[in-house]
């Protein structure tokens, strides 16, 4: 097979994602489970990105971390610290994050705007 | 026993995300070299495709009419990920057939599910030995599937015979979740067969035989 990569074959133009500034919102539920996890402790940041994959397209994916080498816009979100990736903004802005308390299912639950349709697990959108 | 020149589009998938990127997007586990379908939220197939593994990079062999919308679908679920795609398709002829052939320096040979698959730089000018109808004959005879026939984009991989390209185990994938229900809830599944002439409904049709897919429960 002949790569190219020695004649830098065509790269096919990637139309990047339109980066648009993110308004989001936690729940009373969600901010009380973060103030459980994160205690005193502001230093760490939730960061709410999204994957490629899972039944519908995309995946989120919620992460407490200190940093994170991906561009990110950083919000104040009732005290906390929320990193989104500028890659996936434009899927993300309007996002309201809850807190779901129940034995099956629960957890972190994310209400998108943006989505038309979801799968069962509540994990994945498109 | 000959081989028979492939309608295909070669792509280049570069980073160190690439396996991990195919793999949540299509129903075979990807690992490494295999045969997968890549399909969209209603598990309609967007295209059957082949990853290759070139050196530190992979090889993506799909139907060139199914090229534009491959792409799309790949692109616009590129989310930072370290991916970037490059088309070779112009440098690279694609052969499917029985394998046999003296083939030329720089050949890359690969196990399809559609029998042996060689990809040969486009400057050796590598002439097919078999044309479109002995191709056709061979397929009904041993049952394959193919582009433009039982593989279209109209319909999901169970439909177009591909049941075995979709891994029973592997965790979500876009569509997954009208396929694993087809096949669970509804024990829905189809096979291909081979049946004499003439034929209702046949997807492939040849001299005395042709292919008809039919579901079974």
């Amino acid at each position: 097979m002949d790569c190219g990569t020695c004649e830098s074959g065509p790269a096919l133009e990637l139309h990047a994602p339109e980066v648009v500034d993110v308004n989001l919102t936690l729940t009373e539920k969600a901010t009380a489970m973060l103030e459980d996890a994160f205690g005193d402790d502001r230093s760490h940041a939730l960061l709410v990105g999204v994957l490629s994959g899972g039944c519908s397209g995309y995946m989120y994916d919620l992460q407490i971390v200190e940093g994170t080498d991906t561009p990110c816009q950083e919000l104040n979100i009732n005290g906390f610290r929320v990193l989104v990736p500028m890659a996936s903004s434009h899927l993300l802005n309007g996002i309201e994050i809850d807190y779901v308390d129940r034995l099956m299912g629960g957890g972190f639950k994310i209400n998108n705007p943006n989505a038309s349709s979801s799968c069962g697990c509540g994990e994945s959108f498109a | 026993m000959g081989m028979v020149r492939h309608d295909a589009y070669a792509l280049l998938l570069q980073g160190n995300d690439v396996l991990t990127f195919l793999n949540g997007l299509s129903t075979n586990r990807v690992e490494g070299a295999c045969t997968t379908v890549l399909t969209n939220r209603s598990a309609k197939i967007v295209d059957v495709c082949e990853v290759v593994p070139v050196g530190e990079h992979v090889a993506l062999i799909g139907y060139a009419p199914h090229k534009q919308s491959l792409v799309a679908h790949l692109t616009e679920r590129i989310l930072g990920q370290d991916v970037s795609i490059t088309d070779i398709s112009h440098l690279n002829d694609v052969f499917i057939g029985t394998g046999e052939g003296e083939f030329p320096e720089g050949t890359t040979h690969h196990n399809s599910m559609f029998g042996s698959m060689v990809i040969v730089p486009v400057r050796h000018e590598w002439q097919a030995s078999w044309d479109q109808q002995a191709w056709t004959e061979h397929r009904i005879e041993h049952q394959i599937p193919f582009y433009a026939h039982e593989i279209t984009q109209k319909v999901n991989p169970l439909k177009a015979g591909l049941g075995d390209l979709i891994h029973p185990q592997k965790g979500c994938y876009i569509g997954q979740e009208v396929l694993t229900r087809m096949r669970t809830r509804n024990s829905i599944d189809y096979v291909i067969r081979k049946k004499a002439n003439p034929v209702k409904k046949a997807t492939t049709i040849g001299q005395h035989n042709s292919l008809v897919v039919e579901r079974v429960q």
